[in-house]
């Protein structure tokens, strides 16, 4: 059985379940070959118990024939009894009668009638049988059903056996019947079938739970392959990794090399966006001194180019921001530990702050969790959160790590003068600034949101214990 | 005070030497990594500004390679490239601060006057020895709060014996920290600049150390 090919394989709703497909199948092979076996067989043993029931009864007959004479009167009798005691027990189901059916007697209902169980076993007791008129040509056997003597259907067959040696010389045609109880066949053939059909059942039975097995073992690697793509998806694994049977290795070969292609293009991306950066701030860098040196002469003109330099330094930083956090929230499988981002920023915030002498404390019991994303994009928030903390702190910045709720929480809380509540949506805000007078463009918290929207997190502002601003990054966690 | 400027771009990098110049550091510049490792390894630098998208070898493989041999000289990271990921990279290679493309001149002094300080183990930005002041920030030296009106290489003399107080400084150590290194040398300039100096300092403040060189310290 082959599965169809979907061709919109990303289509949201699943055409069927293939285990349902597998399994009706083969239930529907199995069904049919059951009822044709149970047919067949019971069929080909009612055949065989219905050759043997005639059989017996040609037996008898032979017998009968063998053993038909005339006494002097010219009546028949046997010369011998039969053999089968059941034909001398009254109503054993064997039995058998001797009709004559003489020629010159057919018009004479009466005699005819006389004629009939002239000469009966002693099974029959008193009892007629009652076999429509018939004349078999000489040697031809026929057969008949009849009422028997306890109300059951009886098998009849039939002979006709001339004799011309009477006594007083006349021809006399003899009707031998040999009958028996049609239960003596069909009860063997309904015990048989019984106890067929309770055997096919099992058999039935036994091929349904093989076949189900087969399926559920046969689609069992689908099942891996779906754990390790959870695996890949929540960050816990970079690549599909794993034995799988050959069918799928090539389906688990090719998402591998998408997943390595798309970590490629974020590389390259990034890569690109740093380049760009490069090539567009130096210049900048060049006009902007240029601009600022003293012996300028034209200050109408180099106000214009230090105004215009730094807007477009904020737009070059802004998208390339975007551009390069755009690309990454999208790659499965990557997972940063969360720790070591967080002391590397430590470490970069005490060198950049050095002149500011801020006790800058990162609470343990955070090492074993990781963000579900891209390193360099936790660094980035992370280090604005970190970045404005250090520049408006006054003594302290305090960073701690827990999961919540399935997802990371990381709180940077400074001791500086806060945020009143109002300004607090404006500063996240593109673009905008709460104080000029402290370096840094005002982009930090903008872009953090962005890519805290990327990785569909949440960054919140509120008071700290501290006394000023708590910043916390709501993310996904990866396990 | 000698400082390296390490920068491709050659506009820039003379804009920075005019600006470090005009603020009074003696200034050496080279445009790609494997000078700018060369001259860092074998000349006794103040500071070093660097650049990190460099020719032939990059900012932080050379920085890198300073550390590891030893070279302890304050280094101040200047790129175009601003993610958290490359500051705390360069950090973690064992720069000192960090400033991003475009950037202010009074910033990028500032900075460097905080990376020279604070290697010397000075925390305030003046610098003072008995009734000598010395304000790193504007180039101002102050006795008893008069105003000494001091050239430029005899304010880098002065700078330079401020920041190593209560040392004996050598007479190369301060031909090597005061001029550039393709300013003709003479080691007898520097007797004429100490002597100078003594005029318009109150005495006994420079002390020559004999057969060792200088010692600047607050009189007894």
């Amino acid at each position: 059985m082959t599965a169809a090919v979907t061709r919109n394989g990303a289509s949201a709703s699943p055409r069927g379940s293939l285990r349902l497909r597998l399994l009706s199948g083969t239930l529907v092979w199995i069904a049919a070959s059951i009822v044709v076996a149970g047919w067949g067989l019971s069929n080909l043993f009612h055949r065989h118990v219905e050759a043997q029931f005639y059989a017996e009864l040609q037996t008898h007959l032979d017998q009968l024939t063998a053993n038909l004479t005339l006494d002097a009167r010219g009546l028949p009798v046997l010369a011998l009894p039969l053999s089968d005691p059941r034909l001398s027990r009254p109503y054993s189901g064997c039995y058998w009668q001797i009709d004559r059916i003489d020629k010159d007697n057919h018009e004479d209902n009466r005699n005819a009638a006389a004629g009939i169980g002239l000469l009966r076993s002693r099974s029959l007791w008193d009892h007629v049988l009652t076999v429509p008129p018939d004349t078999p040509a000489d040697g031809e056997l026929h057969r008949h059903r009849v009422t028997g003597p306890d109300g059951g259907m009886l098998g009849v067959i039939e002979r006709s056996v001339r004799i011309d040696d009477t006594p007083d010389g006349k021809p006399l045609t003899f009707r031998l019947i040999a009958a028996a109880d049609e239960r003596q066949m069909s009860e063997p053939v309904s015990r048989f079938s019984g106890a067929l059909w309770l055997a096919l059942g099992a058999l039935g039975a036994g091929l349904v739970i093989a076949a189900m097995v087969q399926v559920f073992v046969g689609l069992a690697p689908l099942q891996k392959l779906r754990a390790a793509l959870g695996k890949v998806r929540s960050g816990e694994m970079q690549r599909l990794d794993g034995e799988f049977p050959a069918e799928i290795m090539p389906l688990v070969a090719e998402f591998n090399t998408v997943l390595a292609q798309n970590a490629e293009v974020v590389e390259r991306a990034r890569t690109q966006a740093g380049n760009l950066a490069h090539a567009l701030k130096t210049p900048l860098s060049v006009l902007f001194n240029a601009a600022q040196s003293t012996d300028t002469q034209d200050r109408e003109l180099s106000g214009l180019v230090i105004d215009q330099v730094g807007i477009a330094r904020r737009q070059v930083d802004y998208h390339l921001a975007r551009a390069q956090a755009a690309a990454s929230a999208r790659i499965p499988g990557t997972r940063t530990p969360v720790f070591p981002i967080i002391e590397g920023l430590e470490r970069t915030m005490r060198h950049i702050h050095a002149d500011r002498q801020l006790i800058l404390t990162a609470m343990p019991a955070s090492t074993s969790l990781s963000f579900r994303g891209e390193a360099q994009d936790l660094q980035e928030m992370l280090g604005n959160l970190l970045d404005n903390a250090c520049k408006w702190a006054s003594h302290r910045v305090e960073i701690s790590t827990c999961s919540e709720n399935d997802q990371l929480r990381i709180v940077v809380d400074d001791d500086g003068a806060g945020l009143a509540v109002e300004q607090r949506d404006a500063v996240i805000r593109r673009g905008a600034r709460a104080d000029e007078q402290v370096p840094g463009s005002g982009l930090g918290l903008a872009i953090v949101d962005d890519l805290v929207g990327l990785y569909g997190g949440q960054i919140v502002l509120a008071d700290s214990p501290l006394g000023g601003l708590r910043s916390v990054l709501v993310l996904p966690l990866a396990r | 005070m000698r400082i390296l400027i390490v920068e491709d771009e050659p506009t820039l990098q003379a804009q920075l030497a005019d600006g470090l110049g005009a603020a009074g550091y003696a200034v050496d510049a080279a445009g790609n990594g494997v000078d700018a490792h060369y001259l860092g390894d074998t000349e006794p630098y103040d500071a070093v500004i660097l650049d990190l998208g460099l020719p032939q070898m990059d900012g932080i493989t050379v920085l890198k390679k300073w550390r590891s041999t030893g070279r302890t000289m304050p280094v101040l990271i200047l790129t175009a490239r601003d993610g958290w990921h490359e500051k705390v990279a360069g950090i973690d290679a064992g720069a000192d601060d960090y400033l991003t493309k475009p950037f202010h001149m009074e910033e990028l002094l500032a900075r460097l006057r905080a990376l020279i300080r604070r290697a010397g183990g000075h925390a305030s930005a003046e610098l003072i020895c008995g009734p000598l002041t010395l304000d790193t920030r504007n180039n101002r030296a102050t006795v008893d709060g008069q105003a000494l009106t001091l050239t430029s290489h005899e304010y880098r003399v002065l700078a330079y014996l401020m920041h190593h107080r209560d040392e004996v400084v050598s007479r190369s150590d301060l031909i090597e920290h005061i001029y550039a290194q393709d300013f003709d040398r003479d080691s007898n300039t520097v007797e004429v600049f100490i002597a100078r100096l003594r005029k318009k300092l109150p005495p006994g403040l420079i002390e020559t150390v004999r057969g060792l060189g200088y010692r600047l310290s607050a009189p007894q």
